[in-house]
């Protein structure tokens, strides 16, 4: 089976050289994408989104270009601290994007209400977003990028700005999403332990700009992870040891 | 609850308005100043009372032109933003052509106002929008700028159209400025219409001034400006009201 998203030969610059001979190749998995803050990570799921056109190599989204799977809606994007449309309620949020480019298809199984639902909201579901913790929010953000089930979830540090409590409960409720339907996820992060808890693999990317793909490590312990594992702390070691 | 609030406004506005007259009332019997140099408010109420036919006639007439130069000014200062906020070319074309109706001093365009729409209604409505326009102008196209990009870019993922951005996200991230813009705009447009019947008509708050000016009859003017007062205050309560109600989600309505 061809990969959903593959990318050969990327670069990327605004004013100067941000990411240059960037390949690869997500399936039905889970990559995280590590790096230090400014390396370009953002502007990597901008290219996989097409909402950045890359200066060379080629993107390709579920066999198509990533503007032609954007118009077809098949591209779920989750942003760090989602400031989401304060002048809606929980429930007309999560609904916003069906009521967007409408003839493109849109979700079939599972409705605005029953993803609230998902993310325990229900009593939250007539609120606005500024009577919504944090965690809340980033919840929201969740459902209403799922509510057009989309094949491909692009995460730009969706947890970075909450509380380590809140990242907890988050991260199960991740991999609940990820194992109830197979997706491919890319996941972009600057921490390395959520890297190893949440991927299948991670890759790193860095070094002086424009940053390349410094290495990759495949994370095969089994879930529910903890950092208790023996192995854990290898393997964020080893990521480590990529990045600098 | 915002009925309540606009009364409270409304209140505090008149308080602060009797304070002052207390002064001057005390002030102009200590010193007995002679009515020519500033009247008394006792007598400027009682002249007010005598002439409430007239000053409500009046106030009627300068209100509805500062309405509808309000809301050509307003009207047609959000659709250039929005077409200003779409390309850059045509930023570039329009902001600068906005400063120069800016600069332009509206006392000076005035009596040219005049010559060319007559001495009817129309020259005071144009004045009105033209004082109006450009405070709208910028409001609207900063706020129709300060959508946040994030979001933005989540309903590109989704394949939005420019159109559908506009109306989801780039209006209601407008609104407070909207709001905002039509707060000084409002009390512009009344002065616009002042200015314009100030200038040339046989009718109007401003006429009632010009003539009154003319005369040295100084209570009936203090008369005329306050109910022109009166009727900026009860309109900026009004857009308050409006602002509470349609931008309940806002940081702003959440705090006052």
């Amino acid at each position: 089976m061809s990969a959903a998203i593959a990318l050969h030969n990327v670069s990327a610059a605004y004013q100067r050289p941000v990411l240059i001979d960037i390949d690869l190749e997500v399936g039905n998995e889970v990559v995280a994408v590590v790096g230090r803050s400014g390396t370009g990570k953002t502007t990597l799921l901008r290219i996989i989104a097409g909402l950045v056109q890359p200066t060379s190599g080629t993107v390709d989204l579920l066999g198509v270009a990533p503007a032609v799977a954007r118009r077809r809606k098949r591209i779920g994007f989750v942003a760090q601290d989602a400031r989401l449309h304060p002048w809606r309620t929980v429930r007309e949020n999560v609904t916003l994007p069906l009521e967007v480019n409408r003839s493109a298809r849109t979700n079939g199984h599972v409705s605005p209400d029953e993803w609230v639902a998902r993310m325990g909201l229900t009593d939250a579901i007539d609120s606005y977003p500024h009577q919504l913790s944090g965690g809340m929010r980033q919840r929201v953000a969740l459902a209403r990028s799922l509510v057009i089930d989309p094949e491909v979830l692009l995460m730009d540090e969706p947890l970075a700005s909450l509380d380590e409590l809140t990242r907890e409960d988050l991260r199960d409720e991740l991999l609940r999403l990820w194992e109830s339907r197979t997706r491919s996820v890319v996941y972009v992060t600057h921490d390395i332990e959520e890297a190893v808890l949440l991927a299948d693999r991670v890759v790193v990317i860095g070094g002086t700009r424009p940053a390349r793909i410094r290495g990759e490590v495949p994370i095969s312990l089994a879930r529910p992870r903890t950092k208790r594992e023996p192995r854990f702390y290898d393997l964020v070691q080893e990521v480590r040891e990529h990045l600098e | 609850m915002t009925a309540r609030r606009t009364l409270t406004d409304l209140g505090v506005a008149l308080l602060a308005i009797a304070a002052i007259a207390v002064v001057l009332e005390v002030w102009s019997r200590a010193f007995q100043v002679p009515s020519y140099l500033l009247p008394a408010p006792s007598a400027v109420a009682a002249r007010m009372a005598t002439d409430a036919g007239l000053l409500a006639r009046e106030g009627g007439i300068t209100l509805s032109e500062a309405a509808a130069g309000f809301v050509i000014g307003t009207s047609v200062a959000f659709a250039l933003a929005t077409v200003m906020a779409w390309s850059r070319p045509f930023e570039r074309t329009l902001f600068p052509l906005a400063i120069l109706v800016k600069l332009t001093p509206i006392v000076a365009v005035a009596p040219l106002f005049t010559l060319w729409f007559g001495f009817g209604t129309a020259p005071k409505v144009a004045i009105a929008a033209l004082i109006t326009f450009f405070p709208m102008l910028v409001n609207s196209f900063v706020g129709l700028r300060s959508a946040d990009l994030q979001e933005v870019a989540f309903l590109e993922t989704l394949g939005a159209s420019g159109r559908e951005i506009f109306r989801h996200l780039r209006v209601p991230s407008a609104l407070p400025y909207l709001f905002s813009g039509a707060r000084i705009s409002l009390n512009l447009a009344l002065i616009g219409a002042v200015i314009g019947e100030w200038t040339g008509a046989d009718r109007g708050l401003g006429r009632v001034i010009f003539v009154a000016n003319a005369n040295l009859d100084l209570t009936i003017l203090f008369g005329a400006v306050l109910v022109l007062a009166a009727i900026g205050i009860a309109a900026n309560a009004l857009v308050g009201a409006a602002e509470r109600r349609v931008l309940h989600w806002h940081p702003i309505a959440v705090a006052t």
